[in-house]
């Protein structure tokens, strides 16, 4: 167990230092991230009446397509590079692996997201408050386990590009739900936010349970 | 108890037949040359002597242990150079080693004595993005040593290796048996005392390498 703990903080501390090195996809998601948020905003009418409405939404929307971006290049990177199996072929455990993996770019994502959620309040004047991030970063953990399974899964493949949203976006459904709901009581509308983030934590020890188990016939050949 | 025993090994890429019911023995401390032009099935061979590929059909033993089932097991004990060097190109060469170093469970100390023995202590902190192709080739054989395996494989090492690539081949290769795939004869007689020669996935046979030469 320990053994497992340390190979996967080795594999997500590698991850973190070639993206700190290279800064090839923060940067961009950030960029990304905003843009979308201003486009949003010059799309709706936004209005103090309904920012809360329509803000959550558009939250989901970045984020969604920020973490495919994100997951996807974490396992696409390593087939590039052909290193995905030389780490492979040590004795290293491939849940280990696959958890370091996913654990970097949760990092990642939740880089991004600090800011999205200063330029969500700013552009659409909505609160910023602890309920809200508490909501977003336990969405993150669920959507990195699923979103790392598919991209290992799909990264052998030519058409990885499609497949991935494709096999992706269906099971991160439950997470835009529970996680809507959170976020718009945080931002003031009503509703029980306890419900939603229980209903959040239940759904991250499912799939993060099910990932780690699939991993292992999915990352060994 | 040989190192390597293969038998009937097959493996199939939907119709195409890249390997065709190869038999292979190698024995403790032997080196082993694989020869054939492209296409020839060396490195599906070699991958799946690796554990990097499942045989479509066949058996393989590597240190008596069944290699479809002992894959983890196994991999502590073989060293395996593919065709690309598989490094991470914003580490250093000595974060590169560190890395697989801590997959392996294999200290710092061991990283400084591999990057000597494969000639890299000069450019140790040097990312591996920035090195040359030789001596990118150089760090992925130091990786494949790094834990002290019993079984090298190592597919077309000296493609891009300097003059000193054979010297090198011979130290890394030396106490431990190897496979190693090449299109060079020189080499393969230098370094291996047996040979096996594949031509369109089917074994032509194996001999001494005085009669490949010949």
């Amino acid at each position: 167990m320990t053994r497992s703990v340390e190979v996967a903080f080795a594999v997500a501390r590698k991850d973190l230092t070639s993206e700190w090195r290279t800064r090839e996809l923060v940067p961009a998601l950030g960029q990304f991230v905003v843009l979308a948020l201003v486009i949003a905003n010059f799309g709706f009418q936004i209005d103090s009446q309904n920012a809360a409405t329509i803000a959550p939404g558009v939250l989901w929307l970045a984020l969604v397509f920020a973490g495919l971006v994100a997951f996807g290049r974490a396992f696409a990177a390593e087939r590039e590079q052909a290193s995905l199996e030389a780490m492979l072929l040590t004795p290293a455990s491939p849940v280990a692996i696959f958890a370091g993996k996913a654990l970097a770019a949760a990092l990642l994502l939740i880089a991004c997201e600090v800011v999205l959620l200063p330029a969500l309040a700013l552009l659409f004047g909505t609160p910023l408050n602890v309920a809200l991030v508490a909501a977003v970063l336990l969405a993150t953990v669920g959507m990195a386990a699923l979103g790392c399974l598919f991209a290992a899964m799909v990264a052998r493949v030519r058409a990885r590009e499609v497949l991935l949203p494709l096999l992706t976006l269906p099971l991160w459904i439950p997470f835009i739900i529970a996680g809507g709901q959170a976020v718009q009581v945080a931002m003031g509308a009503s509703g029980s936010y306890n419900q939603a983030v229980a209903l959040l934590i239940d759904f991250d020890i499912l799939f993060v349970v099910l990932t780690s188990l699939a991993a292992r016939f999915v990352l060994d050949d | 108890m040989s190192t390597i025993l293969a038998h009937q090994l097959t493996q199939r890429f939907g119709p195409d037949l890249a390997l065709d019911a190869v038999d292979l023995v190698l024995d403790k401390g032997e080196h082993l040359a694989v020869l054939g032009e492209n296409g020839a099935g060396k490195t599906t061979l070699l991958r799946i002597l690796a554990t990097a590929a499942r045989p479509s059909s066949g058996q393989l033993e590597l240190f008596g242990l069944n290699a479809m089932r002992e894959r983890r097991r196994l991999r502590a004990l073989i060293g395996f150079v593919a065709h690309a060097p598989g490094l991470y190109p914003a580490l250093s060469a000595a974060e590169n080693l560190e890395f697989f170093g801590s997959l392996h469970g294999v200290g710092r100390a061991r990283v400084a004595e591999t990057l000597e023995l494969v000639g890299l202590a000069d450019v140790a902190n040097r990312p591996a993005g920035r090195l040359s192709r030789g001596e990118q080739q150089r760090l992925a054989i130091g990786r494949a040593v790094l834990h002290d395996p019993r079984l090298l494989i190592l597919d077309e090492p000296d493609a891009s290796l300097d003059s000193g690539g054979a010297d090198l081949l011979a130290r890394v290769m030396h106490g431990r048996s190897a496979v190693l795939a090449t299109h060079d004869h020189a080499l393969a007689n230098r370094l291996c005392q047996r040979t096996e020669v594949l031509r369109s996935g089917r074994s032509l046979g194996a001999g001494t390498r005085l009669r490949v030469v010949q």
